[in-house]
């Protein structure tokens, strides 16, 4: 009952990190078109972070629910590949992470004209990383919730 | 700002790459058991996913924070790009895994 809460909980502060790492993604790159939209950068700059940090803790505390459950009693014997599916988007959230939180606090913080263009790099890339590791997740979700 | 930030993920993405790829000791955890041990190749149910995470965020962490009160010279794209070159190592790496090689 718990962990299907978190597994909710997960969801929905998911698409919350994921929304607003593509929001900052667009306004840093929107600032480096020389269009600055600095009170959105700094809105983000706490915004994207915290539904990172928070849904990265839900998704913590379901994985080894996932391990005993759905990895253990239906995946390792009947469906190997999504395994290994599911192993890279924890990779692939682990590393947007640390993209969304690093370029969101840069954007909030670095107001000189030769960041903008790195931050806006940071940040995209965070941000498909965040779309590929939501989409995998839906999909082994759909396969087999906990 | 954006030094420290591109340091902490390059030393982020370098940690987790490394940790797995060289099997480094890490925290590995047993669902089944509830017991933390440290290990360089998890077997049966337990994950190392926990260990190398930590170990990542600690060296980004110190990276970035190491970084942030050094005076640098160095343009503030460089550590930015070097960050996006090591993370799509990483992704490169686990797609690879990916394909069952």
């Amino acid at each position: 009952m718990i962990d299907r809460a978190l597994l909710l909980a997960h969801a929905v502060l998911g698409f919350a990190a994921l929304f607003a790492g593509t929001h900052h993604a667009a306004y840093a790159v929107l600032s480096a078109l020389e269009r600055p939209r600095l009170r959105a950068l700094r809105r983000f700059m706490w915004i994207a972070p915290a539904a990172m940090v928070a849904q990265a803790i839900c998704g913590l505390a379901i994985y080894p629910a996932y391990r005993l459950r759905v990895r253990a009693m239906d995946f390792d014997l009947n469906a190997p590949a999504l395994v290994r599916l599911f192993e890279l988007k924890e990779h692939l959230a682990a590393l947007a992470v640390a993209l969304v939180i690093g370029a969101s606090l840069a954007g909030g913080c670095d107001r000189s004209r030769q960041a903008r263009w790195p931050i806006a790099a940071l940040s995209c890339a965070g941000a498909a990383f965040l779309w590929a590791a939501a989409l995998i997740g839906l999909y082994v979700t759909a396969r087999h919730p906990l | 700002m954006t030094r420290a930030a591109g340091a902490g993920i390059c030393a982020f993405a370098l940690a987790y790459l490394l940790a797995d790829a060289l099997h480094l000791p890490v925290l590995v955890y047993d669902p089944a058991t509830g017991v933390v041990t440290t290990s360089r190749m998890p077997s049966g149910l337990q994950m190392r996913y926990f260990g190398d995470l930590l170990l990542a965020s600690t060296a980004g962490l110190g990276s970035a924070a190491l970084f942030g009160r050094l005076p640098s010279r160095i343009p503030v794209a460089v550590p930015a790009w070097t960050a996006l070159v090591l993370v799509a190592l990483d992704a490169l790496y686990y797609l690879y895994r990916l394909a069952g090689f």
